[in-house]
């Protein structure tokens, strides 16, 4: 039995005016790193949030390894570890013994809770703070804590819902080390984030959602690979108007300060072709740049007007 | 201890440390309250009031303000722990756990019951200071005091799933249970109603708490203990099936 780890399937849920998931269809293997990214208010929290039954969605279905998140709740929420998007800790104990009653609540017995819960304090680094409350924490620790509450279970699926949102670069980085030595130990990850840099760092495969639905699903490379990329060629003797390139894959070409600046899906698949064809035109090609074209753009071309983009790609 | 009993020692264990770690918000008010109860309406008034049902009215009052203290403070727990939770979605962290909905309905109104049972306590206690506290059928006591306790912290599960502000808390426990409490013949027999009043304070579910701490106390009664006991048992049963299904269908709980 190789369920996968999540699947979704014609999720909708819709509050009010808003329909925060309108159909969503996503599948997460076991093992993987997955990243899920879209804009403000796209229903990436709504998603997760139906997972571990924080939301009762109007239609469809969810699975973790299998197991129906409504039918087996138990099941389901036994598996994942979640460090939510807003702060939800326990402001009455310290942290210490929210991450012990955290552990507890998931069956685990005393003894090895509490191990468990200095474990995890240590891994992200505030075990020094064990014993101060929640409100007594820097906003960097409170987010350390937010990952370790999520570690001290022991998940099969670790969703991170903006786990570095506001953090220093240090810090950043200390999460993703983190995040990585448990992947590499076989935690399958759901991350949300902002920043696209993180995404195409950590993830195999990155989502991109808007209003409620997927939009597109790819490696990052692959992602990046469909975004077009801006070709630069200096030409020896500059031609007085733009040449006509019949090549495969080229959108746009212009004549600049710079030289001539060629738009084309895949630029380096693309470019050899373009300079045979400017040779075969009697121009000589004195330098070539290309200039991928980053996951930033790729994802705000899809999200910014995805029906667009949906026509260019057809 | 397997992992479900495991689950459910560790929430009753983190709703018991809460109150017992706030002495002061929780087993102070009610000394407090219960000593200038004692000290106006048993020493100052009483002496006047001679005795009631064959006991001082000092002795006579006791059961009741056993009964007010026990369900204000267990309905207070349940409500007020569920709500804060939910105010500040640490809830979360139990009702994204793995527990059996059950289970965190039996943690939440145990850890209230017994909240309960230690202010009847510290009430019993206080009484002991300013007269003596007779028991005279020790199994009806403890039977009241546990399903009045259960009873009122299945109760407060319900009212805090239902807030949605902190004044609800405040409304439910002035505006509702107070007065129920005070007409709940806490303070007087029922003999001395007119019969008008009496029929109507029969209707009051209090007067049977009231009436069945009494008579565990000071063996004397209006209404007969094994039917007052097996009615909020009935009820004790209803209102935790109620709370089962509320949190079954993420009432208060789920968007
Ligand atoms: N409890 C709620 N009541 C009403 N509307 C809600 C609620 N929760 C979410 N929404 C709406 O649903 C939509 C999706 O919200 P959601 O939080 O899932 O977005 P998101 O992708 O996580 O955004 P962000 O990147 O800002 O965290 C938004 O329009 C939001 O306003
Ligand atoms: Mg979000």
């Amino acid at each position: 039995m190789t369920d996968p780890a999540i699947r979704a399937s014609g999720l909708r849920k819709r509050y009010g005016d808003v329909q925060a998931l309108d159909g969503l269809e996503l599948s997460v293997d076991r093992g993987e790193f997955f990243g899920l990214l879209g804009p403000n208010g796209a229903g990436k929290t709504t998603f997760i949030n139906t997972l571990v039954g924080l939301v009762h969605s109007d239609q469809g279905t969810a699975e973790v390894f299998g197991f129906d998140v409504e039918d087996d709740y138990r099941e389901v929420r036994d598996r994942i570890g979640l460090a939510p998007q807003e702060f939800n800790v326990d402001r009455f104990f310290p942290i210490i013994e929210v991450l012990e009653h955290k552990a507890g609540y998931h069956g685990i017995p005393r003894d090895e809770a509490r191990e468990r819960a200095e474990e995890a304090l240590k891994t992200v680094g505030i075990w020094d703070k064990r014993d101060t409350r929640f409100d007594w924490l820097s906003g960097g620790m409170k987010r350390r804590l937010m990952l370790a509450r999520a570690l001290v279970s022991d998940p099969d699926l670790l969703i991170l819902d903006e786990p570095t949102a506001g953090v220093d670069v240090q810090l950043r980085h200390d999460l993703w080390d983190i995040i990585n030595r448990m992947n590499d130990a076989g935690t399958t990850i759901l991350l949300t984030t902002h920043y696209i840099e993180e995404a195409e760092r950590l993830c195999d495969r990155v989502a991109i959602m808007d209003d409620g639905r997927k939009v597109e699903v790819a490696t990052p490379d692959d992602l990046m690979a469909r975004g077009t990329d801006t070709i630069v060629l200096e030409l020896a003797d500059p031609p007085r108007t733009a040449p006509r390139l019949d090549v495969d894959g080229v959108t746009d070409v212009e004549l600049t300060d710079e030289g001539l600046s060629v738009t084309a899906m895949g630029g380096s698949q693309t470019a050899p072709a373009i300079m045979r064809e400017l040779e075969a035109q009697g121009h000589t090609v004195a330098s070539l740049d290309i200039r991928r074209a980053s996951l930033e753009e790729v994802f705000v071309d899809m999200t910014r007007d995805e029906r667009d983009y949906a026509e260019v790609s057809a | 201890m397997n992992p479900n009993a495991t689950q459910l020692v560790t929430l009753v264990r983190r709703e018991v440390l809460r109150f017992v770690r706030r002495p002061y918000n929780t087993f102070l008010p009610p000394i407090i309250t219960n000593a200038l109860y004692f000290s106006v309406f048993g020493v100052i008034l009483g002496s006047r009031i001679g005795s009631i049902a064959g006991v001082s009215y000092i002795q006579f009052v006791l059961p009741g303000l056993v009964v007010l203290g026990a369900i204000s403070d267990s309905f207070e727990n349940a409500s007020f722990t569920i709500f804060h939770g939910r105010w500040n979605e640490y809830i979360q962290a139990v009702t994204t756990s793995p527990m059996s909905n059950r289970s965190m309905v039996s943690a939440y109104v145990t850890a209230s019951a017994l909240r309960g049972v230690i202010t009847s306590l510290l009430i019993i206690g206080v009484g002991l200071v300013f007269t003596s506290v007779p028991v005279s059928h020790p199994g009806y006591l403890v039977a009241f005091v546990l399903v009045i306790t259960t009873l009122f912290g299945g109760l407060g599960v319900v009212g805090g799933l239902w807030a949605s502000d902190f004044d609800y808390l405040t409304v439910m426990n002035q505006f509702i249970l107070r007065p129920l409490v005070f007409f709940g013949a806490v303070f007087y027999s029922l003999d001395v109603l007119p019969p008008l009043w009496r029929s109507v304070s029969l209707l009051n579910p209090m007067v049977y708490m009231v009436n069945g701490v009494r008579y565990g106390m000071i063996g004397v009664t209006e209404i007969d203990p094994n039917t007052s006991l097996a009615v909020l048992t009935g009820v004790t049963v209803v209102v935790l099936s109620i709370d089962f299904a509320l949190f079954k269908r993420g009432y208060g709980l789920t968007e």
